[in-house]
């Protein structure tokens, strides 16, 4: 604060005119606001003098300046609430309490038995209530709590970007999952003693939990910031709990098979590098989550969509190159990789197409100062952009080039000697294209139909992006369900994956359709007439919409903005050095 | 730009919530250094366009700009410069007073000593440095209230938007609170204010916007306004020896007479003639037969001319 005219000095100035004229009291207390700062000073100042450890106390103090603000707080806060005192006694209790309980029932055998496993199962279930329950509740609340009571507004018109502030909400989470950790890190430790539990299984356990916990945490963060109506929060918050309760009974029953399994598999390569796979993809779609979080309280006339965007594309790579490596190693050539691959980005990508077909066509003139503007810049990154045309073109590319992609593979198979390795598999490479090109177009039907119908609505009514994915999800189940049940009341046959032409519209039927035999079925060639054809009819109507906004061009800046940005720019040159040689 | 452009600027700002015009076509402009009394009767949209100028919403029509920034295209960098106080609080729980400010120092990227001054510094001006372990949800509502304040003035920013500062607050509470304004703006920051107490906005104010219906219906200074009005009025205060009853049913029969209100042995009223008619006035009245002890012209204050500019209707 800076106040001048001697009435009171600024944040930036040396604090004297506060205390000149701040009523009562107050003038006193800045004297002694001056004074805890002077001693601050004189400490470092002693610290200074103090020699070797200066400058990790410097690192310290810069580390500590930076710290995202929300983790601050809400670890302040946390040290303090009832909410948290209660949760880390309950777990010290209820670990003390099994460790009494489980050594008692365990009775001499402990001497010569190896219960370890039993024990950690115990102790696990224990770290797991926090770990998948609380936390990830807690993210919820917090972000939901802050905007029931206003906190968030004031916190949203800070400096603190829509990142900072999901970062720093994860922050305390995962804050919060290494206390609960530590906590019950020494009885973890205590069945490895026991014998019958090895130390990379527990850590195997320890890791996913913790994995599962921080996807669970940033799923809540999500939900917390869908809406900031009262009765939908309460609606969100009861699903919310019960999808913890189930992840964290599933856990039980998923440590409880493992547990005895585990040890074995660490021998085996395929193991981690099936790890690794489920890793990177895992992590991906938390980045995605993440990001989609902050987008949901991005301001907004700024960008919410090019950096998903680019998630989604780094995920399809990931998909693309972990299925390469399963198919060129592991699996040497299997077809049935390339109909799983198919069938995963063809999922991503719908998924992903129902939420970018639901933005709005107009962009701002904020978001238009940052369009690209060169040539190549225009053809490639354009798709990148936000708006419903572009994300429906952005699926359609991506899904062509999967396509190219096991083209691509089919092509090489035999140049790579694969083709003789599995003559048994049961499917050909007629049919995985088939199913290749029935999907893509299936998926830009879909998707350009929802399109059409959204653009429609808007002529009527304001159309935001949940309402697009309700409608996507009613036309695919209207697909589904309506031509099998028309058969079923007409042909009398109830069979779903009974093919006629009446099941056209229905892409689960026909894509089945295409496996009915060990080569494709003879109708399938009019099927790859039909629906492509409609597809490319459905891609045409969507283009002069596509066209509109892909010609939007680069908006120069606001002269003000310009101005300030010049001046910015300006100040971070350094000065230009003072002369001190007369050569210079 | 030169350093002469408005610090606040509304610009046909117009803020629909679906039939309801909240604003409608409200324009107005502030300069460095100028208090700004936003007045209105409940539901005016006072409110609302300061949350658009705040980047709390958006506007449906128009532009609001803060030292030239759109609230629309570059919120980043009107929040920079802009201090928000809402009319709510806002505190955290389990959260001290120095705890919540220096929370919001580094939510705006204030570093270390700037940071730990800009903290003292507030905590001095606002006179919370006394409660500073206090937890805030537990301070009194005139406490909030300076928190409030010396939150939004944490990152020493150019403007400041006060909603209702003086809600609920007593006596002494509000002339605090006025006087760190008059200090605020002596400083030279640019404030807009709104508030339902019009005595004390008249005193710190360098000009006056009132809204009604989310329409502008007046801006300028007092004196501006007061001439802007149909015609110009004084306030004229007479007291009698004796009950005022009979003073008011003449006073309805006489010209250039509105406003009237009799307490007791007083009368109250506006003149909108010329000196001579109220000297005139004075004159008639004393024939009549009233035992006049006092007799008081003064020009309209700020709660006249806002019920003469109003009509007191609300959406």
């Amino acid at each position: 604060m800076r106040v001048e005219n001697g009435e009171c000095r600024g944040a930036r100035g040396q604090g004297s005119g506060a205390r000149d004229q701040a009523p009562g009291a107050s003038g006193q207390a800045a004297e002694r606001g001056r004074q805890f700062i002077n001693h601050q000073s004189s400490i470092i100042n002693h610290q200074s003098r103090a020699g070797w450890w200066e400058p990790l106390d410097r690192a310290l103090q810069w580390a500590g300046d930076r710290l995202n603000p929300i983790l601050v707080k809400e670890t302040r806060q946390a040290l303090k609430s009832r909410q948290f005192t209660i949760t880390f006694a309950l777990l010290l209790i209820c670990g003390w309490a099994w460790s009494i309980l489980g050594v008692a029932l365990t009775g001499p055998d402990i001497w010569k038995g190896a219960p370890g496993a039993d024990m950690f199962f115990g102790y696990y279930v224990i770290l797991a209530f926090p770990l998948l329950v609380i936390v990830p509740f807690g993210a919820f609340r917090s972000l939901a709590g802050e905007q029931e009571d206003r906190t968030y507004e004031l916190m949203s018109i800070t400096t603190l970007s829509p990142r900072q502030i999901v970062a720093g909400k994860l922050g305390s989470s995962v804050l919060q999952m290494l206390i609960y950790l530590s906590a019950i890190t020494p009885c973890l430790a205590f069945t490895y003693m026991l014998r019958g539990i090895d130390f990379p299984t527990i850590l195997f356990f320890v890791f996913y939990t913790v994995l599962a916990s921080l996807a669970l945490a940033v799923v809540g963060l999500l939900a917390g910031t869908v809406t900031s109506e009262k009765h939908w929060q309460v609606v969100l918050s009861v699903f919310l709990v019960a999808g913890l309760l189930a992840a964290f009974l599933g856990s039980w029953a998923f440590v409880a098979e493992m547990i005895n399994e585990l040890r074995g598999a660490f021998a085996d390569p395929e193991f981690w590098q099936a790890n690794a796979a489920f890793l990177t993809g895992c992590l991906s779609y938390l980045v995605l989550l993440f990001y989609a979080a902050a987008a949901q309280i991005t301001f907004p006339s700024d960008n919410r969509s090019t950096r998903l965007r680019a998630v989604m594309l780094v995920q399809h790579l990931l998909l693309t190159g972990w299925m390469a490596w399963l198919w060129l190693g592991p699996v040497r050539g299997e077809e049935e990789l390339l109909l799983v691959f198919m069938v995963f980005i063809g999922l991503h990508w719908y998924v992903m197409g129902m939420f970018m077909t639901g933005e709005s066509p107009q962009l701002s003139p904020r978001v238009k100062r940052q369009l690209p503007q060169s040539f190549l810049g225009r053809v490639f990154l354009t798709w990148f952009n936000p708006g419903p045309g572009t994300g429906y073109v952005l699926v359609i590319s991506s899904l062509l080039g999967a396509l190219a992609m096991v083209l691509l593979a089919i092509a090489v198979k035999p140049a790579l000697g694969f083709s003789r390795v599995r003559p048994w598999s049961p499917v050909d490479t007629g049919q995985i294209l088939a199913f290749g090109v029935l999907g893509l177009s299936y998926v830009s039907i879909y998707l350009g139909v929802g399109l059409l119908l959204t653009r429609l609505l808007r002529l009527f009514l304001r159309v935001e992006v949940l309402l697009t994915v309700l409608l996507q999800c009613l036309l695919v189940l209207l697909g589904l369900f309506v031509p099998w049940v028309v058969q079923s009341l007409w042909l009398r046959n109830p069979d779903y994956e009974h093919f006629t032409w009446i099941r056209l519209p229905d892409p689960l039927c026909c894509l089945l359709h295409v496996f009915d035999g060990r080569s494709l079925p003879a109708d399938v060639s009019i099927l790859l007439v039909v629906v492509p054809g409609f597809a490319l009819i459905v891609f045409v109507l969507n283009l002069p919409a596509v066209a509109r906004e892909v010609q939007q061009v680069r908006a120069p800046k606001p002269q003000r903005v310009a101005e300030e940005d010049a001046q910015l720019a300006a100040e971070k040159v350094p000065p230009e050095p003072a002369r001190t040689s007369p050569w210079d | 730009m030169t350093d002469s452009h408005p610090m606040i600027e509304l610009r046909h700002l117009h803020r629909y919530f679906g039939q309801t015009r909240a604003v409608d076509d409200v324009s107005f402009q502030v300069y460095r250094g100028q208090v700004f009394g936003y007045i209105g009767p409940n539901g005016a949209g006072k409110t609302t366009s300061m949350r658009v100028l705040a980047t709390l919403d958006l506007p449906t029509a128009g532009d609001a700009l803060v030292d030239g920034f759109s609230v629309l295209n570059d919120p980043d960098r009107v929040r920079r410069r802009l201090g928000f106080m809402p009319d709510y609080f806002g505190t955290y729980r389990n959260v001290s007073v120095h705890e919540y400010l220096d929370f919001f120092a580094r939510a705006y990227q204030l570093r270390r000593r700037r940071r730990v001054e800009a903290v003292d510094q507030v905590m001095a001006f606002t006179g919370l440095d006394v409660l500073a372990d206090k937890p805030t949800d537990g301070l009194s509502k005139g406490m909030k209230q300076r928190l409030c304040l010396g939150r939004a003035l944490i990152h020493d920013p150019a403007v400041l938007v006060l909603d209702e500062p003086a809600a609920g607050l007593d006596p002494r509470a509000r002339i605090e609170l006025r006087e760190m304004i008059r200090k605020l703006a002596n400083s030279g920051k640019t404030i807009l204010i709104s508030s339902h107490i019009l005595t004390e906005l008249a005193e710190i104010c360098h000009v006056v916007g009132i809204i009604e219906r989310g329409r502008l219906l007046a801006v300028g200074s007092v004196e501006e306004i007061r001439r802007q009005a149909r015609q110009p009025q004084n306030a004229i205060q007479v007291r009698l020896l004796g009950t005022a009853a009979a003073l008011g049913d003449w006073l309805t029969r006489q010209p250039h007479v509105s406003q009237l209100q009799v307490n007791g042995d007083s009368a109250r009223f506006l003149h909108a003639g010329p000196p001579d008619a109220e000297a005139d006035l004075l004159r008639a009245m004393i024939e009549a037969g009233f035992r006049v002890v006092a007799f008081g012209s003064q020009q309209q204050t700020l709660e006249d001319v806002f019920m003469q500019v109003t009509k007191g209707l609300v959406q």
